[in-house]
């Protein structure tokens, strides 16, 4: 446990490092989102490959867990109708 | 599991094939064109992690309040949720974030303050999983904190220097892009519901199995 909290910990003072080396100025905030319609079309910023892979991240991490869980569950399942029909046995016995 | 879980998983697997359509149907925004449909996954998994923090902040709260274990189970779902869907969120930012912005991550105090939230989930289901007896009332009190941040991270685009959109974007969105944005939102919500009807039956069948244990033992 202890080695834990302290690479926690180690983890966390290198991230703030970080944190302070790439300060940089930033753009002006962006208040309301605006329909392309308009715009011609070499304005338009084409980014299909960060598009995607962001969809695909989402899509595969959510199924991912869901599988993750339901395989949790089938084996305690399992686990519990094993040891519910052991205690009816041995109260039988 | 309940009988009304698996039509509405149906209907939850129908939305989520449906939201590449609804969203290819949604303009290009003008500054940020195609990459700003990243947006229709990136904030629901946002608005879904900060809904999850609270609710594991609330059923921690009701947990310490009461020593009701049903609590307890429904703030560890919740914990599981916030990180899941946090990362989500501080995946799909960056992706975005590169090419709108030409970075991929930025100190502000929306992305800072969220990841620190993320953390705070982490940390919860850390000390469940390491902290032994008694942990679950140390993780109650740190799902507290979750809580705390999250109302920081909803307002913190008003008040500190950042490129974030402010929270002025969504009320003002034209239909074209609040539908999709709603559509997402439903289904994410819905799915958020699924999931964590799915882990707390898991933590209450991982109890009864505690206690089938524990008879057994004292048979023994």
């Amino acid at each position: 446990m202890r080695t834990l909290i302290r690479t926690i910990a180690v983890v966390f003072v290198l991230t703030m490092q970080v944190a302070s080396l790439s300060a940089q100025k930033q753009p002006e905030q962006q208040e309301v989102f605006t329909p392309i319609d308009q715009l011609p079309p070499q304005e338009q910023l084409p980014a299909a490959p960060l598009l995607v892979s962001a969809y695909v991240f989402v899509l595969l991490m959510l199924f991912g867990y869901l599988l993750m869980v339901s395989r949790r569950l089938t084996t305690i399942r399992s686990e519990v109708d094993r040891l519910d029909a052991d205690v009816k046995r041995s109260g039988k016995g | 599991m309940p009988k009304w879980f698996q039509p509405l998983a149906l209907l939850c697997g129908a939305m989520f094939a449906f939201t590449p359509l609804v969203i290819a149907n949604a303009p290009y925004e003008s500054t940020m064109g195609l990459v700003q449909k990243v947006f229709y996954y990136h904030m629901p998994s946002a608005w879904v992690f900060l809904t999850a923090s609270v609710v594991c902040g609330i059923a921690s709260a009701r947990f310490l309040a009461t020593g009701n274990p049903r609590h307890d189970r429904t703030a560890l779902a919740a914990a599981e949720m916030a990180v899941l869907f946090g990362l989500l969120t501080l995946v799909t930012g960056p992706l975005w974030a590169r090419k709108a912005w030409g970075t991929w991550w930025i100190w502000d105090a929306r992305i800072t303050s969220s990841l620190v939230g993320w953390m705070i989930a982490w940390a919860y289901l850390i000390l469940r999983q390491y902290g032994g007896p008694g942990s679950e009332k140390l993780s109650a009190g740190l799902a507290l904190f979750g809580m705390a941040n999250v109302p920081f991270i909803y307002v913190s685009v008003n008040y500190w220097r950042t490129i974030h959109p402010a929270t002025t974007v969504v009320p003002k969105l034209p239909f074209s892009m609040g539908f999709p944005l709603l559509f997402c939102l439903a289904a994410f919500f819905l799915l958020m519901f699924l999931l964590m009807t799915l882990r707390t039956r898991v933590a209450e069948q991982q109890a009864r199995l505690d206690a089938i244990y524990l008879s057994l033992d004292e048979q023994a």
